[in-house]
């Protein structure tokens, strides 16, 4: 990794004249809150994504589109249906879904996790940047990266499936909560892991199971009914389900309901990486 | 005092074989939540997300039952994904790192690395396998039908993917070029290989082009040693595997031995 040195021009140096005390340089004032550190940390964890799209952008289209194809074509097609809505079509939305939260989180946790392995999280510990700005510049961040993602999986997938539309409310609200609570869940998770083999395990033993058993595939009415239960307290259940029914128009369970479970999930979450952010635990000695 | 002597291998520097095979294949173990158990659960998910969805509906490809059909190629899968994924990973490390050294340095030929190479990569899927291999006994995965053929398949397909992983190792300069190999190139060659779909399921053209996939001759030779079914001739499987991986192993020994990317 190359750090660039600060080369100040040398006509400052020169313009101080020698046994002339300077005037002391004046504190800055930020304001209530720092917008131009807010505004230059987020810009900074978008261009860290941008600058590798093949990866962090392409790379989850291309899965998510094999993934589609081998669903619909070793799902036998047309005939299957789930309720009114045919098979790739009740598919498309979850898998659109998936893909946004499996990014948010990746955006936010890799880029904490990689800063304190390679000691550079102090750039982002010593700017006069207060804990709730380091959460909404980084929970932004990875927002960006989440929808951004998913905007193009959804107009690649257009292509192939006739993607209906019902509410772009809903779509909305959804995509941008469940991004939102993915990011926040990848800053705790990049401040928690301290080795890459401990967020590969958060990754395939949290965030993986809740999103593959979520119901992005199936409808939880053919689960049993021990599962059905178990699916109602799992909270990407709800975005899926929610964002779903922005586009097919139902759902397999309340929508108001999930609307709530969002939110309150969303600020317990804020509130908890501010404390952890506050606190600077694994972050500051 | 005099000059130590000059240590003298033999025609072959076991010692050495053995080693950088040693190494290989603890780095790849020492993260097993990564390469054991990572892939049994992603695979038990797999089936069991297929099961519920295929639920009773579907017809019956092949005579046996979908989910049966299914779960020989998931182990398949498995075994080449963490094939690819240790070497190609682990060369790229050590590039960057700057540790290439240790094995360019060492008195070991290109032959030698090439060998200790595959096997430990062989020997890291074949494990992962048997890991997803188990985690799938639950829903139905039996004693295969013809063990032997099973073990050939499945280590000939990982040696195989195992020098196709020295290549990409040793192409990629970055993170993001062995991402790049696996992602475009390596996952859509195993998801379009019939790991999920028998070939019926697709129209003449599509058969086509998943027969000139010589992934699919693995996968398909591991479900017919396993459930005793299958869509190709195992004998042209089986040529199919070893004409190419011969091949591969060519390119990648005269990668080492030219030692290109590794020796600036």
């Amino acid at each position: 990794m190359v750090r660039r040195s600060v080369h100040y021009p040398l006509t400052i140096m020169q313009t101080i004249p020698t046994g002339v005390q300077a005037a002391a340089p004046k504190v800055r004032s930020l304001g209530i809150i720092n917008w131009r550190g807010l505004w230059t940390l987020y810009l900074k964890e978008v261009q860290r994504f941008v600058k590798v799209f093949t990866q962090t952008v392409a790379a989850p289209v291309v899965t998510t589109l094999l993934f589609f194809t081998i669903f619909t074509v070793a799902l036998g097609g047309a005939g299957r249906v789930v309720g009114d809505t045919s098979f790739a079509v009740f598919l498309a939305p979850g898998l659109i879904m998936m893909v946004m939260m499996q990014n948010a989180f990746a955006n936010t946790s890799s880029s904490i996790m990689i800063s304190k392995i390679q000691g550079n999280i102090v750039d982002v510990l010593m700017p006069p940047l207060s804990a709730g700005e380091l959460v909404v510049a980084f929970a932004a961040g990875g927002v960006t990266r989440g929808l951004m993602v998913g905007v193009t999986t959804g107009a690649v997938l257009a292509l192939v499936v006739p993607i209906t539309l019902y509410s772009l409310w809903l779509i909305l609200f959804h995509a941008v909560a469940a991004s939102l609570l993915l990011s926040l869940l990848g800053i705790l998770a990049g401040i928690w892991a301290d080795r890459f083999d401990h967020m590969s395990a958060i990754t395939n033993f949290v965030i993986m199971p809740f999103s593959f058993l979520s119901g992005t595939f199936y409808s939880i009415q053919r689960l049993p009914e021990f599962w059905q239960v178990v699916a109602l307290f799992n909270p990407f259940f709800y975005m899926i389900d929610g964002f779903r029914a922005g586009f097919i128009g139902s759902a397999d369970s309340s929508v108001t309901v999930g609307i709530f479970v969002m939110l309150g999930a969303n600020l317990l979450l804020l509130a908890a990486s501010y404390r952890l952010l506050a606190s600077g635990y694994k972050l500051k000695a | 005092m005099k000059a130590p002597a000059a240590r003298q291998f033999q025609e072959v520097n076991w010692l050495g074989v053995w080693t950088l095979f040693r190494r290989e294949l603890h780095r790849g173990l020492k993260m097993w939540t990564v390469s054991l158990a990572a892939p049994a659960l992603r695979a038990a998910m797999m089936a069991g997300i297929f099961a519920l969805v295929v639920a009773s509906t579907l017809d019956v490809p092949l005579g046996i039952d979908f989910v049966a059909f299914l779960l020989p190629g998931l182990v398949a899968a498995a075994i080449l994904e963490r094939t690819f994924e240790t070497t190609a990973f682990w060369l790229v490390y050590d590039k960057l790192e700057g540790v290439i050294g240790d094995i360019v340095r060492a008195p070991v030929t290109a032959g030698e690395i090439v060998v200790a190479y595959a096997l430990s990569a062989a020997a890291s899927g074949l494990l992962s396998g048997a890991a997803v291999y188990i985690a799938l006994i639950p829903f139905g995965l039996g004693v295969p039908d013809s063990p032997l053929l099973a073990l050939f398949f499945a280590f000939s397909g990982s040696l195989m993917i195992g020098a196709f992983s020295q290549i990409a190792g040793l192409w990629a300069k970055k993170w993001d070029h062995v991402s790049a190999a696996q992602t475009f190139v390596f996952v859509p060659f195993v998801f379009l290989s019939g790991v999920f779909f028998p070939l019926d399921r697709l129209p003449p053209a599509g058969q086509l082009l998943i027969q000139a996939n010589p992934i699919f001759y693995v996968v398909d030779g591991l479900r017919l040693a396993v459930t005793g079914s299958g869509d190709a001739d195992p004998v042209i499987g089986a040529t199919v595997i070893l004409t190419l991986g011969t091949v591969l192993y060519a390119v990648a020994y005269r990668l080492f031995a030219m030692g290109y990317r590794i020796k600036d």
